[in-house]
């Protein structure tokens, strides 16, 4: 392999990425060393076990990534904006449309729900910290590792082409001979590993350690979704594995399994591919449904309306979701027999997604909504997912869909159920939780106005691209000609998508301004006066969460102790048993990492060598005795003292 | 930590309650990833392209071999953790490595089949078919031996520590485990060379 | 010895080997495909029920209501994927 072929070489932006990692990763250092945080870095978070330290890792990478695939969505944008623009060359384009996709879904929606559950699911049932935090630790950096590998895929080899699904025969060997596809089938592979493992700890979690008297029907709305979601990623995230590996047997060892030849088949690909990435989408949007319910009930001064039944149809939803996966493809070549069946369990799921939306409507009926920067993304994302859910329905219908299908209608439809649903819900949760964990509350004002920015802004982007669809511009071209009569409406949606980067920007500068100058809340553990257990402990929490186990009551727990109703804490303080911090598991990602790089370009013997020490690690752990440790009656006393502000 | 002193042993600790759940749960997930293998062989079983068939190279004693070892190891495993129960932790040790020795002989006639299959002209590479055979195979027979090399660990933990909380937990998650990779084996047997045989 | 044992270990055993060899007559016996499948689906499903009964012992814990729905939930998945991508694949093709 000569120089060229590994680094990506002859475009000035990449240059310009190259020389910017390079400068970044020198100012970390230099920061580090500098401001002597080594030793801080490696002991409050590389080694962490912590759930809400784990969370908060995975939520900066999760707007790392979001500035990544939004930077690739802007590109894509001002490709579009005029026609026959020369901005970016075809093979270009196609790098960041698929590079948009498999970031923002998997590395950045994905661990920004990870990420919220992690810090808030355990608050929630009044645990001290997940079933098992040792693989909790093991799940974050696995993901870590694999999003890393997929991200430097643009400069070392180059990135994945063939669309984020990556149907074959595109994306084998034979029309995709650079090593991008192989960059996803492994990084993808590592990061979903990760997830498999957090998708158990968590069932394990909320299934065994809710606090005293949370019976499964007492749990509050978003470990309900959060439940859901994870049995989701248990039963779907295998197919995925395999459908993986197979690609990887495929593009590195010549096997048959999606060839056009010797007996091998293609669409076996897509439907693999489906099987999973269905239920995916339903992993990314049930725990914004989850946090929209937290908000709006906690906005509304009110009690959720229809509690069962929203648990109801999101057990439905879960088992529909395994059910519809071949309305990606009605036009794939299978009969008119099977295309009916999916259309109709594909129109289904509209049903228990409408009882949700009347549920919240009827939550806030009569209620005392409190306007809120959390609250206006619930509000915002009521109106706007509904009128994505009904495009669904039309490209639900399989014999309509032969004419919607691959426009930007389909584009339109997915960007208008993805936005308003799992980032909106994302953000509303970040919001809202945001002084849970840091102390302190993010500057209203300003996040309302850069709502505004991202809420018009999206419509004006997306809106355009339904009826562009429907004029018959295809997705995933890199441009079009004059007289099409594209080009007025793509450049509305390329000007929308720059008010969505101010939006962003406006976002950012939110975080920033609050930490410098927001007032901090000195003791006041419940500052939006919410309903459920997370904010009775303290802000900013103690490793060991609650002092005292605490007991309850009903879904809104703390809202029937403020009712006098009830009392949270009643026991006294006993001993708690915490895990040990351990820096295995970043290094077994470190290893996982390197082993990836190696596979992406077929250099066995390396590749060999970096999975010794995976097994080390591995047996390491089985033979190690760690049992954790144990924080007195005494100490815990000393501590609760400090954080009550009554001692110094 | 709370015991409870009516459960055995490795279910005695909050923690191990925990872990084997989680096992559980695991093992789900397992069967989906051998549902998504199966599924792979079921559609691309008629794709041999240019190379053999199931009927031309699949033979019934090498597999029935397999079969009887495998189920065997299953009882073996069985046993050991009844005997754990008991107290018995030479009977347990002794159980565990029959099991570990049978696992080995069902790899060795596993890795002799894949042999004999590439002999006749099978590899991995030849066709669709084979590609879905030899990875559904293969996933399994590399189950295995994770299976060996881990029941090794807890053979050596038990000799080292003897049974307690601890030990007594991984073994009983490793019967799990192994009684499971019998149960795809069945369906192996079953659905695979069986049917291909008929 | 006999402790060492106990009777539905051995049962369960036996029954295995009694339902391999059975799932083995599908190569001797002179009936259709159909038959020859339902046999075989018959005796793998009871294969695996045993080994989940008798020899996990899936129902011994307070858990074991958790453990069942796991455990249907994962086939309720894997028979969907099986039999949906045989149905959208090969059955229903063109």
């Amino acid at each position: 392999m000569k120089w060229d072929e590994f680094f990506v070489l002859g475009d000035p932006m990449i240059y310009g990425a190259m020389v910017s990692i390079v400068a970044a990763s020198m100012a970390i250092v230099v920061g580090l060393t500098y401001f002597k945080k080594w030793r801080w870095l490696r002991d409050e978070w590389l080694t962490t076990v912590d759930h809400k330290r784990i969370g908060i890792m995975y939520i900066i990478c999760a707007l790392l990534m979001l500035f990544r695939g939004g930077v690739d969505g802007l590109l894509m944008r001002g490709q579009l904006a005029m026609p026959e623009n020369g901005f970016l060359d075809a093979q270009h384009y196609n790098e960041i449309f698929t590079t948009h996709g498999v970031i923002m879904i998997l590395f950045m929606a994905m661990p920004f729900i990870i990420g919220l559950m992690n810090i808030v699911i355990p608050l929630q049932i009044g645990a001290r910290d997940v079933a098992f935090p040792y693989l909790n630790a093991v799940s974050f950096w696995l993901f870590f590792a694999g999003a890393m590998l997929f991200n430097i895929s643009f400069v070392i080899g180059g990135s994945p082409d063939a669309g984020w699904s990556a149907y074959f025969p595109l994306a084998s060997t034979e029309f995709s001979p650079s090593v991008g596809n192989n960059y996803y089938a492994i990084a993808i592979q590592i990061a979903g590993i990760g997830t498999l493992m957090t998708g158990i700890n968590f069932i394990v979690t909320i299934l065994k350690m809710r606090a005293p008297g949370m019976t499964l029907l007492k749990m509050p709305m978003f470990t309900w979704s959060i439940l859901i979601t994870n049995v989701i990623i248990v039963f779907a995230f295998p197919v995925l594995t395999v459908a993986l590996a197979l690609m990887t047997l495929d593009r590195l060892f010549g096997t048959h399994f999606f060839s056009m030849t010797d007996g091998g088949m293609d669409m076996l690909w897509a439907n693999l591919f489906w099987v999973w990435g269905h239920p995916e989408v339903y992993i990314v949007i049930l725990p914004a449904f989850g946090i929209f319910s937290e908000v709006i009930s906690t906005f509304s001064k009110k009690n959720l309306f229809g509690y069962k039944s929203m648990v109801a149809s999101m057990v439905a939803i879960s088992a529909l979701s395994f059910l519809v996966w071949v309305h990606h493809f009605y036009t794939m070549g299978q009969g008119a027999l099977s295309n009916s069946f999916f259309s109709i369990t594909t129109m289904l799921i509209a049903v228990p997604t409408g009882v949700k939306i009347f549920n919240w409507l009827l939550t806030m009926y009569k209620g005392k909504i409190q306007f809120t920067t959390p609250m206006m993304y619930a509000l915002g994302f009521i109106p706007i997912f509904t009128f994505g859910g009904i495009t669904g329905v039309m490209l639900a219908m399989a014999s309509a869909d032969y004419q919607y299908h691959n426009t930007m209608f389909l584009v339109a439809h997915f960007h208008y159920v993805l936005i308003p649903g799992t980032v909106f819900g994302v953000l509303a949760g970040f919001y809202y939780w945001w002084p849970k964990i840091f102390g302190f509350m993010l500057d209203d004002k300003q996040g309302k106005r850069a709502f505004w920015w991202i809420a018009i802004s999206f419509n004006v982007t997306f809106l355009p691209l339904f009826a562009l669809g429907l004029k018959g511009m295809t997705r995933r071209t890199y441009t079009y000609s004059e007289e099409s009569g594209f080009g007025p409406l793509n450049l509305l949606a390329s000007i929308g998508s720059v008010g969505l980067a101010i939006g962003f920007i406006l976002l950012v500068y939110n975080i920033y301004w609050s930490f410098r100058y927001a007032p901090r809340l000195n003791g006041n553990n419940d500052p939006w006066d919410a309903r459920t257990l997370e904010w009775a402990t303290h802000t900013p929490v103690p490793a060991y969460n609650f002092a005292i186990t605490p007991e309850v009551s009903s879904v809104d727990t703390l809202w029937d102790e403020k009712l006098g109703k009830h009392k949270i804490f009643k026991g006294k303080l006993e001993e708690i048993h915490m895990p040990n911090t351990s820096f295995m598991p970043f290094w077994m990602a470190i290893a996982f990492f390197f082993w990836g790089f190696f596979m992406v370009f077929s250099w066995w013997i390396p590749a060999i060598i970096a999975v010794i020490p995976i097994v080390y690690f591995l047996f390491a752990r089985s033979f190690s005795n760690d049992h954790g440790f144990h924080i007195s009656a005494k100490e815990l006393e000393e501590e609760e003292k400090k954080l009550r502000g009554e001692t110094k | 930590m709370k015991l409870d002193a009516s459960q055995p042993l490795e279910y005695r600790t909050e923690e191990n309650q925990l872990k084997i759940l989680g096992f559980w749960i695991f093992l789900g997930a397992e069967i989906v990833l051998f549902a998504t293998l199966f599924t792979v062989y079921f559609v691309l079983e008629n794709g041999t392209g240019n190379g053999p068939t199931g009927k031309d190279i699949f033979q019934i004693s090498g597999v029935l071999w397999e079969t009887f070892i495998l189920l065997s190891s299953s009882f073996t495993i069985g046993i050991a953790i009844h005997a754990m129960r008991m107290g018995m932790k030479k009977a347990m040790m002794t159980m565990m490595t029959i099991t570990l020795l049978l696992g080995l002989a069902f790899l060795g006639i596993e890795i002799y089949e894949f042999f004999h299959y590439v002999h006749a002209g099978a590899a991995i590479t030849t066709s669709g078919f084979t590609s879905a055979l030899l990875t559904l195979l293969g996933t399994h027979g590399a189950h295995v031996t994770f299976g060996l090399f881990w029941g090794l660990a807890i053979l050596l933990q038990v000799k080292k520590h003897g049974l307690n909380t601890h030990t007594a937990n991984k073994s009983f998650i490793f019967s799990l485990y192994w009684h499971f990779l019998d149960v795809v084996w069945i369906f192996i047997f079953s659905f695979v060379y069986l049917k291909g045989l008929m | 010895m006999a402790k060492l044992f106990p009777k539905e270990h051995i049962i369960g055993f036996l029954s295995s080997i009694a339902l391999t060899i059975a799932a083995l007559m599908v190569l001797y016996l002179d009936v259709s495909f159909a038959v020859k499948m339902t046999i075989l689906l018959v005796t793998a499903g009871l294969q695996a029920s045993l080994q989940l009964i008798l020899f996990m012992h899936i129902g011994e814990s307070k858990e074991k209501g958790t453990l069942y729905t796991n455990i249907i939930y994962a086939l309720f998945v894997a028979v969907v994927t099986i039999f949906g991508s045989l149905f959208v694949l090969v059955w229903d093709w063109y």
